[in-house]
């Protein structure tokens, strides 16, 4: 039967979730929304009924969250529980009637992203996982791992830095170029913790848009015949690149390195 | 990020709770004009009340959206943006804070919501514990008869009528209220709330309220606003 991280909500009925729930985790300008337009119209022509949804698609939420992020006074923590009340929306609304009916479920990012961003932002590990406790165990998660050198020009060529994505509410006196590298390297470090405490399934998404997808479906197969689902690659041991993921002159982020055994000492005050 | 528990900011917090009908409002707002008379600097915080989060609230009231998940996490946003705008630098800036209901509000509404009793006190962990929280403390029935004269309508989830627990939003209100007190009730000893009993005369009630504030800010540094 379907379970959550922790208790259940009221009313969830998990033993008529009969769907599939499937995650595409990474970070901002990996490719999942394209991939996602890729994968419902295969997996549509195989005869499933799709629902696709992502962060800040919530009826309740979304248009609040834009509004707050276009202001200058959001606050971390009021940030995440903004994100939460969107994704409880969503979940209780979209993802768990979809399940009641059979759909494959494909979501673009889940409790892991906002899990990741608050952890960067020097939230407390354990406080935030137990805010996202009540999310569904979702049949698979692909992460779409890519890295930092990787990352930039295609976000250069696409969308530009922006604001958010760059984390620039964490290193305001950075230009953004720096900021982004930073902030991405410190996400990037949380998704590699959690890629193994939540087992996610590897994607190396610096090959061809084609060659991700090829492994997606693979991925998608299995899950839908109900087979044991394996990584397709290990994350190594120890990436170069989260090196310099400890900005210690930066409050919070440097937090990013161990999510589990950190002991935040800091307050609620602005990162400095 | 601190979790919830004694902080050492020169500033000091109070908070009233109760369930409606309790006479809490009044009590804090005979304490705020004692206090300003004193020379204090006192701001006050209400319970939903986060320009951020308004909208959204609204939104989802009025077209009864909320879940009791949702409804949650919308009060909890509300309170964080509250508590890291308004409550926390005001406390280091040394004011005295009042706070019209506090956490223990929606750890009474959302438990009796059907939300995990732990889960909702995780989720509200980063709050800073009061200096004193008063609970005014009154049976359901004498608090039904000063709410439901001259009222007109309560609203839907006011009366908890999301729960479905009865057709009729009055009586709806009557139950909802009852589970409500019974959460209060099982609060005071776990967090050491100060219970006042809300059947004495108003005069009384803020005379004991006036004593131990007093006694709490005498142990501070005097706070007071500049003439």
């Amino acid at each position: 039967m379907r379970e959550t991280y922790s208790v259940p909500l009221p009313k969830m009925g998990l033993a008529e979730l009969t769907g599939r729930l499937i995650v595409i985790e990474g970070t901002d300008g990996v490719g999942r929304s394209t991939q996602i337009k890729l994968l419902r119209p295969w997996l549509e022509q195989q005869g499933h009924a799709v629902l696709d949804t992502g962060i800040k698609r919530s009826q309740l939420a979304a248009r609040g969250i834009q509004q707050a992020k276009e202001g200058h006074t959001l606050g971390r923590i009021t940030l995440s529980l903004f994100y939460a009340t969107d994704f409880a929306d969503r979940l209780e609304n979209e993802i768990i009637p979809a399940l009641r009916a059979g759909f494959v479920v494909l979501t673009d990012r889940y409790i892991y992203s906002l899990m990741a961003r608050a952890i960067v932002r020097g939230l407390d590990p354990g406080w935030i996982h137990s805010v996202h406790s009540f999310a569904l165990k979702p049949d698979a998660t692909f992460y779409l791992r890519i890295g930092v050198d990787d990352l930039i020009p295609r976000v250069v060529f696409s969308t530009g830095f922006d604001y958010w994505e760059s984390g620039m509410d964490l290193y305001p006196s950075e230009d953004m170029y720096e900021s982004f590298r930073r902030y991405q390297t410190a996400l990037l470090a949380q998704f590699d913790a959690m890629a193994k405490e939540y087992d996610f399934t590897v994607i190396d998404a610096s090959s061809e848009i084609r060659t991700v997808f090829e492994r997606l479906r693979t991925g998608i197969l299995r899950v839908l015949k109900g087979e044991p689902r394996e990584p397709l690659f290990e994350v190594p041991a120890s990436e170069p690149p989260l090196a310099d993921s400890s900005p210690s002159e930066a409050t919070g982020a440097g937090k990013a390195k161990r999510p589990a055994a950190e002991k935040p000492t800091g307050n609620l005050e602005e990162p400095a | 990020m601190k979790r919830y528990g004694e902080h050492r900011f020169p500033g000091k917090l109070f908070v009233v709770e109760g369930i409606d009908g309790s006479g809490k409002s009044t009590q804090l707002m005979l304490l705020d004009q004692w206090l300003h008379g004193e020379g204090y600097g006192v701001i006050f915080s209400e319970w939903n009340s986060s320009p951020l989060v308004r909208d959204t609230t609204r939104r989802g009231k009025k077209k009864q959206m909320l879940t009791p998940a949702t409804f949650s996490l919308l009060h909890a946003t509300d309170f964080a943006d509250r508590m890291e705008h308004n409550i926390l630098p005001l406390l280091k800036a040394g004011a005295v804070v009042l706070c019209d209901r506090y956490i223990y509000t929606a750890f009474a509404r959302d438990v009796v919501r059907g939300m995990d009793r732990k889960w909702v006190r995780e989720l509200y962990s980063f709050a800073v514990k009061p200096t004193a929280a008063f609970y005014f403390r009154v049976p359901l029935e004498v608090a039904m008869k000063r709410i439901l004269v001259g009222r007109s309508g309560v609203k839907f989830y006011e009366a908890g009528m999301d729960l479905g627990l009865h057709e009729d939003p009055e009586q709806s209100f009557h139950i909802f209220q009852g589970k409500i007190l019974e959460e209060y009730e099982s609060m005071i000893t776990e967090f050491d709330l100060t219970t006042v009993d809300a059947t004495l005369p108003i005069e009384e009630q803020q005379a004991q309220m006036r004593q131990i504030v007093k006694a709490k800010l005498a142990q501070a540094k005097r706070l007071r606003v500049a003439p």
